[in-house]
């Protein structure tokens, strides 16, 4: 009886155990679900948070995105505008030089003619000497001949003659700005040496009246003929 | 008598101390089980009341109850049908069946019929 009672106790026990232990689980079990739940809140405002924050990051990156975008375009175009700036100034550049070679600021070179006149030199002792030697306006003629015919630079022994230059007869020597050269005087001009030899040597021409007033002329071309800038 | 209670308070601390969480799946498994257990327990008390208590009965009843149930729910799950509500029903009508019974035993109260 007594060995019954106890068995049976012993069974009681082992329900007893296990039905504590299940309720006692459950109900654990239970209470981490609920804090899972509130902390799944807590968790979902953050998140919901989070995300606003990053759709306005990522908003605001798509802005400053557009805005390089545009800066880019912008960029391209002005450096598309400097290039044909700088195209139109290397034009330019180089017309300058071209023009800047022309008025003597620079040196020139090219093709071209040279005159060279001389005083006569047989004079006869009844004769005027002054009929016999080169006159400045003999120059000023050939010079002015060389000019219409298309020179593009004049020289007088290696002087630069430009628009403004002068050229005066001091005695047997000629004064070109202020520098005195005496005779031979040689007259070298850029230009299409084809034109101005022919502009020289047309009959009745140039060429004939120098020879007509008892000077010695020379004339010819030259392939290449160089210049230096104006001395100032 | 008071050693049960202890097993009982054991199995309590037990099931506190225990740290291991199941999937929120699987916790329709245990109020189940618990509900088996409960019925099986009060069915227990009531056989005892009346005398008629077989330890045999009780304790294949207590584990069957509770694997029957477990069992009821997983296959309720696999098809998709809630059966451990079949479960709940016919556990819970009789645990209220049975307590009425105890309580009439307690407050010695006239038997029906």
């Amino acid at each position: 009886m007594k060995m019954k009672v106890k068995g049976k106790h012993a069974i009681l026990s082992l329900v007893l155990l296990t039905f504590g232990f299940l309720i006692a689980f459950s109900y654990q079990h239970t209470k981490t679900l609920l804090f899972d739940d509130q902390i799944n809140a807590e968790d979902w405002e953050k998140t919901f948070y989070y995300r606003q924050q990053l759709i306005q990051f990522e908003e605001n990156n798509h802005k400053l995105q557009q805005e390089i975008d545009q800066v880019r375009l912008n960029l391209l175009q002005l450096e598309n505008e400097m290039a044909e700036q700088l195209d139109y100034m290397s034009e330019t550049v180089t017309e300058k030089l071209a023009l800047q070679a022309l008025t003597g600021e620079l040196p020139i070179q090219g093709t071209g003619v040279f005159v060279s006149l001389r005083d006569h030199e047989f004079v006869p002792s009844k004769a005027k000497i002054d009929d016999y030697i080169v006159h400045d306006r003999h120059i000023q003629m050939v010079i002015n001949e060389l000019i219409v015919a298309g020179a593009e630079a004049l020289a007088i022994n290696g002087q630069r003659i430009f628009s403004d230059s002068h050229i005066v007869c001091i005695g047997p020597v000629i004064s070109v700005d202020g520098n005195q050269y005496p005779a031979p005087f040689v007259i070298e001009a850029i230009g299409d040496s084809e034109t101005l030899k022919e502009s020289l040597e047309l009959s009745n021409g140039i060429i004939d009246l120098l020879v007509n007033e008892q000077i010695e002329v020379e004339i010819g071309k030259k392939n290449q003929i160089k210049m230096n800038a104006k001395m100032s | 008598m008071w050693v049960p209670f202890l097993f009982l308070l054991i199995g309590v601390g037990l099931g506190l101390l225990t740290d291991f969480s199941i999937p929120e799946l699987y916790s329709n498994y245990l109020s189940i089980a618990i509900l088996a257990a409960m019925d099986t327990l009060f069915g227990g008390i009531r056989a005892h009341l009346e005398k008629k208590f077989n330890q045999q009965i009780f304790i294949s009843g207590f584990f069957f109850n509770i694997s029957l149930a477990v069992v009821l729910t997983f296959i309720g799950q696999q098809l998709g049908v809630d059966l451990y509500l079949a479960a709940i029903f016919a556990f819970g009508l009789r645990l209220f069946k049975n307590i009425s019974i105890i309580r009439r035993y307690i407050f010695r109260l006239p038997n029906k019929k």
